[in-house]
């Protein structure tokens, strides 16, 4: 296939700065490209050149199979670009910027084309509509927008034509979470439309949910190429900053729960920031400090808690090493031994001269033991499922749920994704585990009758993993830290896993009573298997 | 604390006042007006209205251009070396006996191309306006001395002065064609800055070109065309001055460019770009004319006239000035 866009050993100097050197890429129609790098590593100045904004120094820029002279006009061709920070006219209102260079309205001449207003408005009400943002007048100045909206506003602009590459320049700083959210939901809509999308962001997050392939820059050259569903972070992070040193990567990669609830803090401050901008200059200092502070603080904490992750981790593969190795302990040598003294008595009864009293105890005694090996298997079996190994997740879920169901009396709805596949190891492990504990805080707290377990792919690479019950759920004040401190270990060591696994747990109580858990867990993409296995 | 209802009042009149400019020109354009007729026989005479509107015509037509090369953030100082040229290029025409409309189509084609060279340094090369329009201005000026070796070009055919001398009969008033003509470009280029995409972009270049820009408008076109239309509406006003004269001379129009920029300026046109109104241009030409006028008729010597054109010009850049601080 041809590709969309071709860049052949581009390089861009400004003065004796080099900002991008010797690039060569190509994107191919309906694929998400990422640009991973440190600040300054030239992520934006590629965009740049890439957009026909700045001519590159050397290197030429194919487009559709045509070579672009620089500086070209990247709209005309059906290149959208979002900024880091929108370019906007501030005295025109919204509709107008959004609309800025390709206006509805009649005669369709260039210049002489008079704006209908009235059509322009309607569009725009419809694309911010379909971004979640709401305005009191579409009439509004954008200079008296918040810089969230204002990006809002830039994102309205690139969807109003329709594109064929779209270049994304890291805007996500100016964004909250929820419009984070939306932009990576765009992007795959975009993807699905054949829409090739170059998306630059410092969020490592970001860019493993959406993008098929990474290109990591460092000081302006391109370091590495990983397809994303084969990368590791690891990896893209040493890319990266430019070294294996795992000292200096943890800190980097790993983050904990509270990690992200002082990120969620930073956040919070920083909108209230953008609010209090506009009318407060000094007040705008004293917040910058602040925010100065919250992240050297986030930073210390984000040091500290990498070392905790890293001996958790180990702990717990530990853990799992040594049940496995006990599980086959018991199941090679203690069962077998029980089994083979089980024939022993057998034997023993078989003989003609044992009277028939002394029978029936052998076969009680043959009984017992045979139930003692039965207690034994099933000992075994949470130690280690025997199916995860061999038959997967799914398989062991199935018989896990089953066995469970029957022996609590609790009925277990069981709802797997068709195309779960194999997953790795550790992933597995962790999902069962947070489903066994998950469950028997079920059995011995949530007085339910029926537990609803849900185990699907949200996108290709994300698992969302719900447990929810009809029993009494949550009490009101209640608090994760403070459960621990009860001797209360269940949910805890299900927020423990998820947290180490990076992904996030919500707890909750349902409408109609119960506690329902979701656990979003990302993982390498899995090949696709055939649905219904 | 609220101030007292009455300095309220005052505020809120000071305020509309600044907040709609052509309001301001207009009271000072009734303020002169007035005071020359008390102080003159001469000023509310039918003859003497018809004179200041002919001039007056010439000067807001090419008002006009040059409004629309500020707004973009730039100047245009080759404006009165532009209508002398095309006048006499005209001119030089109808001597060759090329029948009036071709003549007239000649002298705007000069006016367009020079606006056109002017254009595109500005805009493609990204040299400043100021400089660029200050040198065109000589060549134009040293074209217009070297084809005429110092003397007019006299004896104009007079289907071409009829532009310039004729009145027309609307009822029962008699108004002057250039008058006319001026008030028909008024609506177009309203219409034009007002209505179309084009007077968007134009509006917006000034403070938001890098908008512009990512949006994908090629803001080089826009300000070659700017620069270009410029000259066809000074050409324009060339035209209509050398055919109410009669004649076309190489010292005609100089020192234009002061009036004309002052014609902008006072009717609010702001020098730091974005802003202007083509009601305010013409009233700023009105107000400019009637002082020129007015100063004459009260016997002030010529010399002191440009003194008097500097000091207006800096009193509505000053208060450009106060109003953007306001806001």
């Amino acid at each position: 296939m041809e590709p969309l866009l071709r860049t052949i050993n581009l390089s861009k100097s400004f003065g004796t700065l080099s900002a991008v050197q010797g690039v060569s890429l190509e994107v191919y129609p309906g694929e998400v490209v990422g640009l991973a790098g440190v600040s300054g590593s030239g992520k934006s100045a590629l965009s740049m050149v890439l957009a026909g904004f700045y001519a590159p120094n050397e290197g030429d820029i194919y487009f559709e199979g045509r070579r672009l002279r620089c500086p070209f006009q990247a709209r005309a061709l059906g290149i959208e670009v979002i900024h880091q920070k929108p370019d906007l006219a501030e005295h025109l209102d919204i509709s107008s910027n959004v609309f800025l260079g390709s206006e509805i309205g009649w005669p369709a001449l260039k210049w002489l084309k008079v704006p209908n207003r009235r059509r322009m408005d309607q569009e725009t009400a419809r694309v911010l509509e379909q971004l979640d943002v709401r305005f009191s007048s579409l009439r509004e100045k954008v200079a008296n927008l918040s810089s969230e909206q204002r990006q809002m506003i830039a994102i309205a602009r690139a969807m109003i034509r329709p594109a064929k590459l779209i270049i994304i320049d890291d805007p996500t700083l100016l964004l909250g979470y929820s419009y984070q959210q939306k932009l990576l939901s765009l992007i795959q809509n975009w993807q699905q439309r054949g829409t090739a999308v170059i998306f630059s962001s410092n969020n490592l997050d970001h860019l493993l949910a959406v993008t098929d392939r990474i290109i990591i820059l460092r000081q302006g050259r391109q370091v590495a190429e990983h397809r994303t569903d084969e990368a590791h972070r690891e990896e893209i992070v040493a890319a990266m900053v430019g070294t294996t040193d795992r000292q200096q990567l943890t800190p980097i990669i790993w983050a904990l729960d509270s990690y992200y609830r002082a990120r969620e803090q930073a956040e919070k401050l920083r909108h209230s920031q953008i609010l209090l901008e506009r009318n407060l200059v000094a007040q705008d200092a004293l917040n910058r400090q602040l925010i100065d502070q919250l992240a050297e603080q986030i930073n210390a904490l984000d040091s500290a808690n990498a070392a905790l992750q890293d001996a958790q981790r180990r702990l717990l593969t530990e853990l799992e090493q040594e049940r496995k190795h006990l599980a086959r302990e018991i199941h090679d040598q203690v069962i077998q031994d029980l089994l083979s003294v089980n024939y022993q008595l057998e034997e023993v009864g078989a003989d003609e001269s044992v009277t028939s009293a002394l029978k029936d105890e052998l076969t009680d005694i043959r009984n017992s033991i045979r139930m003692l090996v039965d207690d034994l298997r099933h000992i075994c079996g949470n130690l280690r499922p025997p199916t995860i190994d061999s038959l997967g997740l799914g398989a062991a879920l199935q018989s896990y749920t089953h066995d469970w169901a029957r022996r609590t009396g609790i009925a277990v709805n069981l709802d797997l994704d068709a195309n779960l596949g194999r997953l790795p190891e550790a992933i597995e492990l962790s999902i069962f585990r947070i489903v066994q504990e998950g469950l028997s805080n079920v059995r011995k707290h949530a007085q339910a009758s029926a537990v609803w377990v849900s185990l699907k792919h949200t996108s290709p690479r994300t698992l969302m993993l719900s447990i929810a019950d009809n029993g009494r759920g949550l009490a009101e004040n209640f608090d994760l830290a403070a459960l621990s401190a009860e001797g209360h270990y269940g949910l805890l060591g299900i927020s423990e896993r998820v947290a180490l696994l990076g992904g996030r747990l919500k707890l909750q109580n349902q409408d109609g009573g119960g506690l329902l858990i979701q656990a979003e867990i990302q993982h390498p993409r899995v090949a696709e298997t055939d649905g219904g296995e | 604390m609220f101030p007292p209802t009455e300095v309220r009042f005052w505020r809120g009149i000071w305020r509309l006042l600044l907040g709609r400019h052509e309001i301001v020109v207009l009271v000072l354009l009734l303020v002169i007006g007035t005071f020359l007729s008390l102080r003159t026989d001469t000023f509310l005479t039918w003859n003497n209205l018809s004179n200041i509107s002919r001039a007056f015509s010439w000067i807001a037509i090419a008002a006009f251009g040059e409004s629309m090369t500020i707004i973009i953030g730039g100047i245009d100082l080759s404006v009165g070396a532009v209508m002398a040229l095309a006048g006499l290029i005209t001119a030089r025409s109808l001597e060759a006996d090329l029948p009036v409309p071709f003549a007239v189509a000649a002298g705007l084609l000069t006016g367009g191309l020079v606006g056109w060279v002017n254009g595109t340094l500005v805009g493609r090369v990204g040299l400043p306006p100021f400089i660029v329009t200050l040198g065109t201005m000589s060549i134009a000026r040293g074209i217009t001395f070297g084809l005429t070796g110092g003397w007019p070009v006299r004896n104009l055919p007079p289907g071409f002065r009829l532009l310039g001398q004729q009145d027309l009969l609307l009822g029962s008033l008699s108004l002057p064609l250039p008058f006319l003509i001026m008030l028909g470009l008024a609506v177009l280029v309203n219409l034009l800055m007002g209505q179309t995409v084009l007077g968007n972009y134009i509006y917006t270049l000034a403070n938001s070109e890098r908008a512009l820009l990512t949006s994908g408008v090629n803001v080089v076109q826009i300000k070659t065309l700017v620069y270009t239309l410029c000259g066809v509406l000074t050409a324009m006003g060339g035209l209509l001055m050398t055919a109410r004269l009669g004649v076309a001379a190489p010292m005609a129009a100089i020192g234009y460019e002061l009036d004309i920029i002052a014609a902008a300026v006072i009717g609010g046109t702001s020098l730091f770009g974005g802003e202007g109104s083509v009601l305010g241009v013409l009233l700023g030409a009105a107000v400019m004319l009637m002082l020129r006028n007015g100063l004459v008729l009260l016997g002030l010597s010529a010399y002191w006239q440009t003194a008097v054109m500097g000091t207006m010009i800096l009193a509505f850049i000053l208060l450009d000035h106060w109003r953007r601080q306001i806001r």
